[in-house]
């Protein structure tokens, strides 16, 4: 139980939509979400397909605790070749949508083929149909929801599709569910785009069941009990990190020229909470996903006086704010300290379906390219693309949703434009993915951590953050990110969010909720081996599309620059010394290639 | 001797009444120690923080032997994680 043990096949290119046993052998060796979703695209494609091709599949996984009561139990991921990368992509949402999916009966909705116009999925439970979308393709992410919300009349629906950005095949654009939450990273809505599938709306009443349902109410309780550090996240959400990261000197600012941002008081909790000089205050309450209990979402308003909104009443009210990661990338990374300038910009992405972490780490990318006279007036179009401009900022942000002048440029992504203009050592990416907010030079793990992401630059695929508050000192780091990436792989697979393991739980909540709900016997050693078994098949997908030790790298500056400030001062990040032991840790050779004898111990054969 | 210190993330809301938003002033005698001055600061002995004055990372075990003077920099971090 727990699973649902059935998966929906929708092939675009012939309308048909089955239904099917799940795999139950795959779902007991991957758990579900990221991993069984995983599973099944290594198993069923090729991983050299072109990530845009009618031969990739996109994938939306539920895990075995989506949908049940245990706290945050509403991820599911989307898993594809990402447009951007061209590695896997596991992009990972919260919202109600995941939780929806699973009650309709489904722990897997496998997408293939391409649909010959445009359609959406609508799926009732087992009632599952391709509907024309030429009313809604063209819309934004909002208007869809809106659009298909009235005519469907069932306030419980829910809905996960893309923008215009999606649309354009804007390389980071993600999948946008409940209006604001998304599978953010790789460009998962850019496959979606390619598919002619602008949107899944999906409505179920099955229910989700536990293994022993007693059992399993008693031990929700009881962990979230143990939840006992989650007052600062629901009042302050993530954006909390941007003090301690600024504090500490490893925020990237300028497009990772510095660490630290003189702005970031301007985009902080304070200023988050403090009226402005209008009297406008930015947030208005936080927010939950599905059975969440913590509620780190930011539901913000932009100041109806702010140069980006004063003549659109459109985007006066109340939607998704911002968080660290957005912050970071719309604030510090373009050297904006606007509050408003970058809630507007990701409001924008959630309308039009982009990722605001690539998004601001392409305009940083851009502004640098600027600064450097690489690029100029007559290719921006005339705006004036300086780091700090709050204005270029929104107009950038809006002509890459539409994908119209330099925007289509953008749309690109960093790796892409910075190799169009010559430049391709300012692009701070690791397999053409931008950062996150963390800098590897005075965050040594982070920056191992980011070389070896499967999915590129990321900050949520290893756990790296308690060690590297401590010391800049490498030692001990390898074996924290190798550790801490199989530990992140199970969690992402069970169905629920990662934010209570900085609340209060530990691995072991975890791996009791799971052993509750689903069958036969989730011990430590089984939980362990499963985490490393998803990511050494992450790992087998990305060798057989072509990446390999050369991609596990960072930029020039992070490796070559030392940091400006801060406790990582002169620091550049010591890759070199890290990698190969991480590789040994691992059992894999010297090339970053799991051994025979890895591959037997994980019956990955 | 005034020290300024400043509390960041979730720390800031154990900081002394009247302070600012993240920032208070403790007094300290003339020659005081790092640990006598942490001491000071209502923050519930369970909460874990790192301590950096002036850029850089102070380790725990030198919290006694660390003379604070009115001028250092001095920020307290909770480790978080996530974002």
């Amino acid at each position: 139980m727990a699973w649902q043990k059935q998966i929906l096949r929708v092939n675009l290119s012939t309308g048909s939509c089955d239904i099917e046993p799940l795999n139950m052998e795959w779902a007991e060796a991957y758990l579900g979400s990221r991993g069984l979703g995983s599973k099944y695209l290594y198993e069923e494609m090729d991983p050299a397909t072109d990530a845009l091709s009618a031969e990739n599949k996109i994938i939306f996984a539920t895990g075995p605790l989506t949908g049940t009561m245990a706290s945050t139990g509403g991820r599911y991921t989307v898993v594809t070749k990402g447009a951007l990368t061209g590695a896997i992509a596991c992009s990972n949402s919260g919202g109600k949508f995941g939780a929806e999916l699973k009650m309709a009966g489904y722990d897997l909705l496998i997408i293939e083929g391409v649909s010959a116009k445009p359609v959406y999925l609508h799926i009732e439970d087992d009632k599952v149909e391709l509907c024309d979308a030429s009313e809604i393709w063209g819309k934004t992410v909002w208007q869809t929801e809106d659009l298909l919300a009235a005519k469907y009349r069932d306030p419980l629906m829910r809905f996960a599709g893309i923008g215009q950005a999606g649309e354009s095949l804007c390389r980071f654009a993600c999948v946008v569910n409940d209006k604001h939450r998304a599978a953010g990273r790789s460009g998962v809505g850019a496959v979606m785009g390619s598919k002619n599938l602008k949107t899944i709306a999906v409505r179920g009443t099955k229910g989700v069941h536990a293994k022993d349902p007693k059992a399993f109410y008693k031990i929700v309780n009881d962990v979230n009990a143990r939840m006992t550090d989650r007052d600062e996240m629901s009042r302050d959400g993530t954006l909390a990190m941007i003090d301690v990261t600024n504090g500490f000197g490893s925020l990237p600012t300028n497009n990772n020229r510095s660490v630290r941002f003189e702005g970031a008081n301007k985009l902080n909790p304070e200023a988050m909470h403090s009226p402005n000089e209008n009297g406008h205050t930015n947030i208005v309450t936080n927010g939950a996903c599905f059975a969440c209990t913590i509620g780190c979402g930011r539901i913000c308003k932009i100041d109806p006086k702010h140069f980006s909104v004063k003549d659109r009443p459109e985007y006066h009210g109340a939607s998704g704010g911002l968080e660290y990661e957005t912050a970071y990338a719309l604030g510090s990374a373009c050297g904006v300290d606007d509050i408003d300038a970058a809630t507007f910009a990701g409001f924008l992405c959630n309308e039009y379906g982009m990722d605001p972490i690539s998004l601001g780490g392409t305009i940083a990318a851009a502004m640098e390219l600027y600064d450097i006279g690489a690029i100029d007036d007559s290719i921006t179009g005339g705006i004036k693309l300086e780091f700090g401009s709050a204005e270029a900022l929104c107009q950038i942000a809006e002509l890459t949703g539409k994908g119209e002048g330099f925007g289509a440029d953008i749309a690109m992504g960093s790796k892409r434009l910075c190799e169009k203009y010559g430049h391709p050592d300012l692009s701070m990416t690791v397999k053409g993915q931008e950062f996150a907010a963390y800098d590897g030079r005075s965050m040594q793990g982070m920056g191992l951590a980011y070389a070896t992401s499967n999915r590129g630059a990321c900050h949520l695929r290893a756990d790296p953050y308690g060690h590297d508050f401590e010391t800049t000192e490498i030692e001990g780091k390898a074996k924290i990110v190798a550790e801490s990436q199989r530990d992140v792989a199970f969690l992402d697979s069970s169905g629920l969010c990662l934010f209570p393991g900085g609340c209060g739980w530990g691995l072991e909540d975890y791996r009791t909720l799971v052993d509750a709900a689903c069958e036969s016997d989730w011990n430590e050693a089984r939980m362990l081996e499963t985490g490393e078994r998803i990511w050494v098949l992450e790992k087998l997908f990305n060798l057989k599309a072509g990446l390999g030790k050369k991609d596990d790298t960072l930029p020039k500056r992070i490796l070559e620059e030392p940091a400006d400030v801060g406790t990582g001062k002169g620091l550049v990040c010591r890759l070199d010394e890290m990698l190969p032991e991480y590789y040994q840790l691992n059992g894999w050779d010297a090339e970053g290639v799991p051994t025979a004898a890895t591959l037997k111990r994980l019956n990955l054969n | 001797m005034d020290i300024s210190v400043t509390l960041f993330g979730g720390l800031r809301h154990f900081l002394p009444a009247g302070s600012s938003f993240n920032k208070c002033t403790i007094k300290l005698d003339d020659g005081g120690h790092l640990d006598e001055l942490l001491e000071l600061l209502p923050i519930p002995a369970q909460k874990k923080y790192i301590v950096i004055i002036n850029d850089e990372k102070v380790s725990r075990e030198a919290y006694a032997d660390i003379t604070v003077h009115s001028d250092d920099e001095i920020v307290l971090l909770p480790p978080i994680k996530g974002g």
